[in-house]
């Protein structure tokens, strides 16, 4: 469904992305791992453009995009077909839930109004916030603020949804809801690319595991394979060290 | 009190309507039509700095510098009393209205910047992942909450506009303070008379404040945006 081909990417002269490519197929959940700068959130706002790469092809239902040149029309296109769920939630403050999620259906996509709030209902409905509908963000908890968020990004009928550390922000109680919810959809068969610091998450729900530093995929694997059996030495390296975070 | 003897007493009440009503026919529209200019030119100018449109850019901050960097009453009078020299002729009224727009649109074109500035980029980014273009999320999201962070500012601006406009008795608009200076003119008690004038700009600027307490309490129970 999803290709990308050599992606690259530096800020300044810090090389972030180095010559990246991964596939996405329909129904995968891909948990993409690594420590904290090692690229993983600006490879993810790279395919939905909210960086733009330096260089790097993106196959997206059967056609080629060039990264570096791609012109605004055909990033509304393909904006159009994903979804994206911010660290931060990045709900619309001035909005209510029901309002943030009706935002992308009536402004952008044409959608009747009374469609819209029906589509919207339903999507609250899935991430349990239907009693808070008319609540603002600023309001709502930080798990609810993502679940709504979460619900906005359903709405749109996505082909795929991306996950920019979506617990990160969150307080460790809060973090179980939403994830629950992200498990819920990755069972309905939701495409996801989760980047994320949740090992259970990578090893129970997603399918696919990438772990990245320094801007190169160290390993891409079956998340059954990552964990049990690795390839790399990095990988193990970095699974302990993670597992091991908790026992100063 | 020999200031307050009975004669004085008179005027004063004699003079409260003549001053009080050409406030409310003069005054309040003129600060009315100029805040409604002031508002539209700030709002373009700081759109035109936020999304960065370069070369209407400098244009506005070469306006921006102009007009801040030169006293209003000399713009009253370039405006009211140059222009007619080159040609071009206005009413008094409307050419209040003008110069305080321009002049107050100003000072307002940077309250808006820095309140449309200081609206997290990350609502931009969410607009444009639900598929928004950039024109709907600035109208729908970020103009909005800027308004919002704006509002204790732009309620300033008005109020400084509305005691501002006294200026325009000086360029032969027969306002609240013209009023009181055609009076005093009469019966020469400056005193008591710009006193009193004072006293009716206190009012409206009394009731101007209210309103905006009131307003502001609206905008924070419905989500209380910080």
């Amino acid at each position: 469904m999803i290709k990308v081909l050599n992606i690259s990417k530096s800020f300044e002269n810090n090389e972030v992305l180095k010559d990246i490519s991964f596939e996405v197929e329909k129904g995968d959940v891909i948990a993409v791992l690594g420590s904290s700068g090692s690229g993983k959130t600006t490879l993810l706002r790279c395919i939905n453009f909210l960086e733009k790469a330096d260089g790097g092809i993106l196959e997206f239902d059967g056609k080629e995009y060039d990264l570096k040149n791609i012109s605004n029309k055909d990033i509304a296109d393909i904006r159009k077909k994903t979804a994206f769920v911010f660290q931060n939630f990045n709900l619309f403050l001035n909005k209510t839930a029901i309002e943030n999620v009706m935002e992308g259906l009536i402004i952008a996509r044409k959608m009747d109004k009374k469609a819209a709030e029906n589509k919207a209902l339903e999507c609250l409905e899935k991430v349990g916030m239907i009693d808070r509908k008319d609540y603002y963000p600023s309001q709502l908890s930080g798990g609810q603020q993502q679940r709504v968020a979460i619900a906005r990004a359903l709405a749109t009928d996505p082909e795929i949804i991306y996950f920019d550390e979506p617990t990160s922000a969150l307080d460790p109680e809060l973090i179980n809801e939403v994830l629950m919810v992200m498990k819920k959809l990755a069972n309905e068969g939701m495409t996801m690319i989760v980047v994320t610091h949740e090992m259970n998450f990578a090893k129970n729900v997603s399918n696919k595991v990438i772990l990245i530093e320094n801007g190169i995929i160290v390993e891409e694997n079956s998340s059954k394979e990552f964990f049990g059996n690795p390839k790399e030495e990095r990988t193990k390296e970095f699974i302990s060290s993670v597992y091991n975070q908790g026992n100063v | 009190m020999e200031f307050f003897n009975s004669r004085i007493w008179g005027i004063l009440v004699d003079s409260f309507m003549k001053i009080l009503i050409p406030g409310i026919q003069v005054t309040v529209p003129l600060t009315v039509l100029s805040f409604a200019l002031a508002f539209v030119i700030s709002v373009v100018a700081a759109v035109i700095q936020y999304a960065d449109i370069k070369p209407l850019k400098s244009f506005i901050r070469f306006y921006i510098w102009i007009i801040r960097g030169t006293p209003l009453l000399v713009q009253l009078y370039i405006f009211f009393f140059g222009l007619p020299s080159i040609g071009i002729k206005m009413d008094a009224f409307p050419c209040a209205v003008l110069v305080f727009g321009i002049n107050e649109g100003a000072y307002m074109a940077e309250s808006v910047r820095a309140a449309l500035e200081s609206v997290p980029k990350g609502q931009l980014e969410a607009g444009y992942c639900v598929g928004m273009n950039y024109y709907q999320i600035m109208m729908r999201i970020v103009l909005p909450q800027a308004m919002r962070t704006a509002f204790p500012s732009l309620s300033n601006s008005f109020i400084s506009l509305l005691k501002g406009t006294s200026l325009a008795a000086t360029i032969t608009v027969t306002d609240l303070f013209r009023a009181a200076q055609i009076i005093n003119g009469r019966v020469y008690e400056p005193m008591a008379l710009y006193c009193e004038a004072a006293l009716i700009y206190l009012i409206f600027c009394t009731v101007l404040t209210w309103l905006q307490g009131i307003i502001e309490k609206k905008l924070n129970s419905y989500g209380g945006v910080k």
